[in-house]
């Protein structure tokens, strides 16, 4: 026990542990503007789509068909109607779930997978490195619409199929930037230190080295959020993603519609523009984020002092 | 230095190999059969006539086996015909990929032109008005999806004055005006997004060179600020980008699908996509590996070209 506390020691200087305190909130919210307001409006999404069928959100059921076809917005239909005279107010206001479920779902599956995968690859080096990266740049190599199709085929198209794609898509992609701090901080002291006094590899590894790239982890997190959500709009677009007729944003931007376009302009608009705003909010978010947690990464984004 | 590119060049093959492998692993496993497709049009079709197709297609034979026949024919350039049209695969391709190429070629054109003199500028008056208004432009391309970006400037214009960007396609030998006009507007589209993308890297590698002490001696030494910034900083931008614009054409080569078939430009992309709502299982094959193959060898190029140009790795 000792040992281990000694080697708690050791890797202090090296630390920049994640303290989520309220403190951290205030001064955040100081001096990231920006961020903080995208904050409120991911806040505001959330609930939008949790609540998409309360009352007082003024919603109908996205899929019943309306006589009301092809109407443009007006006081009954805020968003106007599509060619089933569904209600596209309601359909964006719904199309908010798919969107954030596979935007978490995704950035749970394969933040865990690709920092896994990324701590092996960094640390144990060799073989084991070797392989996993190879994997990496083979699976990265692939058109997305590919693992859409195939994962739609197997599981049928739904939520799960669109997930597991976006997910085989973009844990290569993390495995490689957190292979990349792993390889980092493999060079510092508290990790020879640590393996000096006979940590097993794992315990280095999870114990000490992932607790030190834990912003780079969250950094990383938070520009896969967007990316995934935009990547769900595309594949559904593409119709390998969500089944047709679901209210989904990507849906209702897709062939289907298109073809009433040029006819009625709020069809093609106020989908893209919750889509576009809400990737907006956390991209704004996650530059504010990498500018707080990781100093060596400030000045590619906004908000920054 | 030469050890790490003659690596390179070695893992090339294998990474190859394995994506012809995967990519047919993955598209054998689905269901319904090239067989099947072939004759499901005719409703339920009988046993014999299924081995009939099976046999001709190749189907009867194992696997590996008709994995390997299959990576024969595609060394030699043959990616047999398609499960769907009959028709070969292979003249398309090649014709879909020099269309993408130019694509390619015309968007990181503009994601030049319009991301390096913003991030320089963000760079050299960082912090300034003019800063804050070209870095937030930044975040919103980076934001808006490409494909609703070109549904907007196909259809707006169409709305408002009754005028579709969307023309006949034309090929390059055919009438190269006309080509190269159709061709603009969906590369600003692709290059709005990536220029927002080089914009950021170039402010910040730029900035991180503003500090350097060569840049202190250059001023020092009493050089004009406009050779100071493009002849010593603006140079150490120059290799984070070429990464960044290998990165974006290799992109470009495969996932410009929704781009090409917003704007009926007949590309790999548009081929993929196709292919993937025919269930033709050949040209999925054909493309995936082509659009895999591209995007390696630009990674490749690009990686080999760093190695070169960067003296810190010229050990």
């Amino acid at each position: 026990m000792a040992t281990e506390a000694q080697a708690g020691v050791l890797a202090v200087p090296g630390q920049r542990r994640i303290d989520f305190g309220l403190g951290k909130v205030r001064r955040f919210a100081r001096r990231q503007p920006l961020g903080t307001v995208s904050a409120f409006v991911i806040a505001g999404l959330v609930l939008m789509a949790v609540f998409a069928d309360a009352p007082f959100m003024r919603t109908t059921d996205p899929k019943e068909f309306g006589s009301d076809i092809l109407v443009g917005p007006s006081a009954d239909h805020w968003f106007g109607t599509n060619r089933n005279g569904q209600d596209l107010y309601s359909r964006v206001v719904y199309g908010a779930r798919p969107s954030l479920m596979v935007g978490i779902a995704t950035v749970l599956i394969s933040v865990v997978g690709g920092t896994v995968l990324g701590l092996l690859a960094g640390y144990l080096g060799r073989f084991v490195d070797t392989l996993i990266s190879r994997l990496a740049e083979v699976l990265l190599s692939f058109p997305a619409i590919l693992f859409g199709l195939v994962v739609a085929t197997w599981l049928g198209p739904g939520l799960r199929s669109v997930i597991i794609a976006i997910s085989i898509i973009f844990t290569p992609v993390i495995m490689r930037i957190i292979r990349g701090g792993v390889l980092v901080e493999r060079q510092r002291m508290y990790v020879e230190a640590a393996r000096v006094i006979g940590c097993s590899e794992a315990r280095v590894m999870f114990r000490h080295i992932l607790p030190n790239i834990g912003p780079l982890v969250i950094v990383v997190a938070s520009t896969t959020l967007p990316a995934a959500i935009l990547a769900e709009s595309a594949l559904t677009f593409l119709g390998v993603g969500l089944p047709l007729g679901e209210p989904s944003w990507g849906n209702d931007l897709g062939p289907q519609a298109r073809a009433y376009f040029n006819t009625a302009w709020w069809l093609a608009v106020f989908p893209g523009l919750a889509l576009s705003l809400t990737v907006l909010a956390f991209n704004l978010l996650g530059d504010a984020l990498r500018d707080e947690l990781d100093p060596r990464l400030r000045g590619s984004g906004l908000g920054e002092r | 230095m030469r050890t790490y590119i003659l690596r390179r060049l070695a893992l090339f093959p294998v990474t190859l190999l394995g994506v012809s492998i995967l990519s047919f692993a993955l598209i054998r496993a689905l269901p319904a059969d090239a067989a099947t497709i072939r004759l499901g049009a005719s409703g339920s079709a009988c046993e014999e006539c299924i081995a009939v197709v099976k046999k001709e297609l190749g189907l009867d034979k194992s696997k590996p086996e008709q994995y390997l026949i299959w990576l024969g024919n595609a060394l030699r350039g043959d990616f047999g015909l398609s499960t769907a049209t009959r028709r070969e695969i292979t003249p398309e391709l090649r014709d879909r990929f020099f269309t993408t190429l130019q694509l390619g070629l015309v968007t990181i054109f503009f994601t030049l032109a319009i991301g390096v003199p913003i991030g320089a500028l963000s760079a050299v008056r960082a912090h300034s008005v003019s800063d804050y208004t070209a870095r937030f432009f930044s975040i919103l391309g980076l934001s808006v999806p490409n494909f609703w970006l070109g549904t907007l400037v196909i259809y707006l214009p169409a709305y408002w004055w009754g005028w579709t960007p969307v023309k006949q396609w034309r090929g390059l030998t055919e009438d190269p005006v006309t080509h190269f006009a159709l061709l603009v507007l969906p590369a600003l589209v692709l290059a709005i997004g990536a220029s927002a993308y080089v914009a950021r890297i170039v402010r910040s590698s730029m900035i991180e060179a503003l500090y350097a002490d060569y840049v202190r001696t250059a001023r020092a030494k009493g050089l004009k600020e406009q050779s100071v910034v493009w002849v010593h900083v603006f140079r150490n931008a120059v290799l984070t980008l070429l990464t960044v614009i290998g990165l974006q054409f290799g992109l470009i080569l495969g996932g410009s699908i929704v781009i090409e078939q917003l704007f009926g430009i007949p590309g790999m992309g548009s081929m993929a996509a196709k292919a993937v709502a025919d269930r033709d299982h050949q040209t999925i094959q054909a493309t995936t590996v082509t659009i895999a193959a591209s995007f390696l060898t630009v990674t490749l190029i690009v990686d080999v070209l760093y190695a070169w140009a960067d003296p810190r790795l010229r050990v």
